[in-house]
């Protein structure tokens, strides 16, 4: 039930979020300089932010950008984790030290450092939507082997149960095995983890963003607009400039449910 | 197990209660105290190369002349007196009779001529020294103890404000600032946390009234690089003055004591933005053929809105800018200046007539290249990205599409400086002198500082030539008239050509304690405590009797 009115307030914002976007006369871009750090008016329903850019068209922008660059970033994270770790579990013992000491060395690399060298090279052309993108492969890129270490002992046990050994009695390849058995098994592993990391992924690019790391301006992002923030000048302005972060929390507060349900269920 | 972790708890608590009711490091009555945003680098007057150094110098260094920073004019302080000769290579200083060091030892011609000796030792590296073009040839004598003769080997315009920048220190006995013949003396250094100065009982100078100088029995320059931090200390009364307010902390203090902020209008700092010119620029043909054509230039300088920038980047404390030399330098500024004028229809002439052309929303090259490119700036100051943002808008509507890079200091300065790797880019200059020939490492074609084409071998183009030739004449003459004609020359050609877009001057912003007497804020550098000697607090010393 939990769950069920999580999933419908969620999809609420997502629909609020798209309306918004469709139906605001303002791009997320545009500058209204009539219009600088206003409050709520007829206008800018949300009031506005240092540059008369529409607060509330922003956070709608910030949403759904949030949520579909951290679900494909897990997404992509989880596959490359599942790919991994069964690789890793259906190995001799050698490879899978091998695998999983290469995973431990990754997860040990100073990430932080890394998204910077990345965002070094990318060409200083590089449009808002290409720094968006690179910022969630990195995510991806980077928050595989916690989770490959967790699915590689699930494949482990897998890998010495009675009813594998009958399955390779019965003359299945290891592929079917994988595809008809030990994937489906794995579900209830590989779920929560990518539930877990789906507000782990849109807090990293709100913190990253907070850094100058994330998505580039103008394009809207949770990290660019925490950044109003850090100006106490700002606060005393407007209670809207609140918003994002009020939206930030639910949203996390929705994920995080969705995972604690799940985890409860597996 | 329980009882232990309740009396932790405790006494956990008793700590934060002490430190929230202890009070802040309290203040001695008739001490003055502001922030400084990082340690001085050093306390010894004649190796002075930043600007908290420089402002310890300052209230702690007697000088022969202190330029008034009003006016603009040199005036005798230990020096009561000064002759320069007609051919502009002598310069004499009559000392005041009875000078003193803080520690009581008499200060004579002796301590002066090593002093400036000491500036002008290549050993000392003394950034001072480089004022004199030719710091080994300068000599010096003294034919008593209260003359000094400096012999320059040729005349150098605005010399006497060099003299602003030394302090007399006793000979042979460098202090790094404890033993000083100005205003305060240094009495305590803690790295990261503050700078105590103490009153110098021997300071020569008396006010109308025959009371001794400085009013202030002290200064504490509390190290602080936290804006917001300064803001609430200023409001709280724990500062007694922020000068170079921020925009936005302007409005904070202004909401809750109007009568402190003060905004003096537009500074001598400018904002710009240029093109990167330079031949070894790793960037395609086609860019640098943009870059290197005005009109291109003068079109991206018509579409930029500076009324917009100077409202919305700077809440309206700053000032449209159109040329480098501030409305504020009235001595400089050419009023007559011809600039290109704002205006989207005449940059978009001008880009149709220097063979650029619209398809859509897009702009293209006659080549058909599409006009994209970057704008660099660095990370960390808002108005600048505000500003950059604005511009993206503006170029926008010329159908130029840009992208905002922002990154930190050393690797802008890595591009700018040694890759040459960037488009364009929008940073500030910060002009402490008044007077042009502190501009010369900028405007000379073959300076390393010639931001969009720096240093060039021969002058790439003429009027660059003609710019370098301009900035020479005024350097050498020994006519003012001559001097501004050849500025306002430069200033014009510079308005032509656009190598600097300029954007605004930001306002000079202070912030300064009702409690304070005797401000008198100013623009150059030291700002509101050009005269500190007169500042003081109601809880000072007493107004009149003697040391």
């Amino acid at each position: 039930m939990k769950k069920l009115l999580a999933a419908v307030f969620l999809l609420l914002l997502v629909l609020a979020a798209v309306l918004t976007l469709c139906r605001s006369r303002w791009s997320y871009a545009e500058q209204d300089r009539e219009a600088i750090l206003t409050p709520a008016t007829a206008a800018h329903l949300a009031g506005t932010d240092e540059l008369g850019r529409d607060r509330l068209v922003r956070t709608a922008g910030a949403l759904l950008i949030g949520l579909t660059g951290a679900t494909v970033a897990a997404a992509i994270s989880i596959v490359v984790a599942a790919g991994f770790g069964l690789l890793a579990g259906f190995s001799p013992r050698w490879i899978a030290a091998a695998l999983m000491f290469f995973s431990d060395g990754f997860l040990s690399l100073p990430w932080l450092f890394f998204l910077m060298m990345v965002r070094s090279l990318l060409p200083l052309t590089a449009t808002p939507l290409t720094t968006a993108v690179t910022t969630f492969l990195v995510l991806a890129f980077l928050g595989w082997p916690a989770f490959a270490r967790a699915i590689y002992r699930g494949a482990l046990e897998m890998r010495g149960s009675e009813w594998m050994i009958q399955g390779r009695a019965s003359g299945l390849t290891t592929w079917q095995l994988m595809r008809l058995h030990v994937v489906p098994q794995l579900c209830p592993l590989i779920l929560p983890q990518f539930l877990i990391c789906v507000p782990a992924f849109i807090m990293a690019e709100a913190n990253l963003g907070a850094l100058g790391l994330g998505v580039g301006e103008p394009i809207p992002s949770w990290g660019a607009m925490l950044m109003e923030l850090d100006n106490t000048a700002l606060l005393v302005s407007s209670h809207w400039v609140y918003l994002p972060i009020a939206l930030l929390v639910v949203v996390l507060m929705i994920l995080e449910s969705f995972a604690s349900e799940v985890k409860v269920y597996a | 197990m329980r009882s232990r972790l309740r009396c932790t708890f405790a006494f956990l608590l008793l700590f934060l209660a002490f430190c929230a009711t202890c009070p802040a490091e309290s203040r001695q009555p008739g001490e003055l105290v502001w922030a400084i945003h990082y340690d001085p680098a050093t306390f010894d007057p004649a190796k002075v190369d930043d600007q908290a150094s420089e402002l310890v110098r300052y209230l702690t260094g007697g000088v022969l002349l202190r330029v008034n920073r009003l006016t603009g004019k040199p005036e005798p302080q230990l020096a009561a007196s000064y002759q320069i000769s007609s051919a502009g290579r002598l310069l004499v200083f009559h000392l005041r009779s009875g000078l003193r060091f803080s520690d009581g030892a008499a200060l004579t011609s002796a301590d002066v001529a090593w002093s400036l000796r000491r500036v002008l030792a290549p050993q000392t590296q003394s950034v001072v020294a480089e004022e004199f073009l030719s710091p080994a040839a300068v000599t010096l004598d003294t034919p008593d103890k209260l003359t000094v003769r400096v012999h320059l080997p040729r005349r150098i315009p605005g010399v006497e404000r060099i003299f602003d920048e030394i302090a007399i220190e006793p000979a042979n006995r460098p202090s790094l600032g404890r033993v000083t013949s100005g205003p305060f003396a240094v009495v305590e250094v803690k790295s990261g946390q503050y700078v105590e100065l103490r009153r110098n009982a021997y300071y020569w100078r008396r006010d109308a009234r025959g009371v001794q100088l400085p009013y202030a029995t002290g200064i504490r320059l509390e190290i602080l690089n936290n804006r917001e931090q300064e803001t609430a200390d200023f409001l709280r009364g724990e500062v007694d003055l922020i000068d170079g307010l921020s925009p936005e902390y302007f409005a904070v203090v202004a909401r809750r004591e109007p009568q402190a902020v003060r905004d003096l209008g537009a500074s001598l700092n400018t904002e710009q933005l240029w093109f990167n010119q330079s031949p070894a620029a790793p960037l395609p043909d086609f860019e640098k053929a943009w870059f290197r054509n005005r009109g291109f230039r003068v079109a991206v300088s018509q579409a930029i809105h500076r009324a917009d920038l100077a409202r919305i980047a700077y809440n309206g404390h700053a000032t449209p800018a159109f040329d480098f030399i501030s409305p504020a330098n009235h001595l400089w500024h050419d009023d007559d200046l011809k600039y290109p004028r704002e205006n989207l229809a005449d940059a978009e002439r001008m880009l149709a007539v220097s063979g650029f052309h619209r398809s859509g929303k897009q702009l293209y090259d006659a080549a058909g290249h599409p006009v994209r490119f970057s704008i660099l700036t660095n990370a960390g100051n808002g108005a600048r990205q505000k500003m950059a943002s604005l511009i993206q808008q503006d170029l926008a509507a010329a159908g130029m599409e840009v992208t905002v890079v922002e990154l930190d200091f050393p690797a802008l300065i890595e591009r700018l400086m040694h890759k040459q790797d960037y488009e364009a880019c929008l940073l500030g200059v910060s002009n402490a002198e008044p007077d042009p020939s502190s501009m010369m490492n900028m405007w000379l074609s073959s300076s390393p500082n010639h931001q969009w084409n720096p240093s060039q071998k021969a002058p790439a183009t003429q009027w660059e030539a003609e710019i370098d030739r301009q900035m020479r004449l005024q350097a050498s003459s020994a006519s003012q008239s001559e001097r501004k004609v050849a500025i306002d020359h430069v200033q014009q050609i510079v308005a032509d050509q656009q190598p600097f877009i300029y954007l605004v001057y930001p306002n000079v912003l202070q912030a300064i304690s009702p409690q304070l007497s005797g401000v008198d804020g100013a623009i150059l550098s030291p700002g509101p405590v050009w005269k500190i000697d007169l500042m003081r607090r109601p809880d000072g010393r007493p107004q009149a009797g003697g040391r």
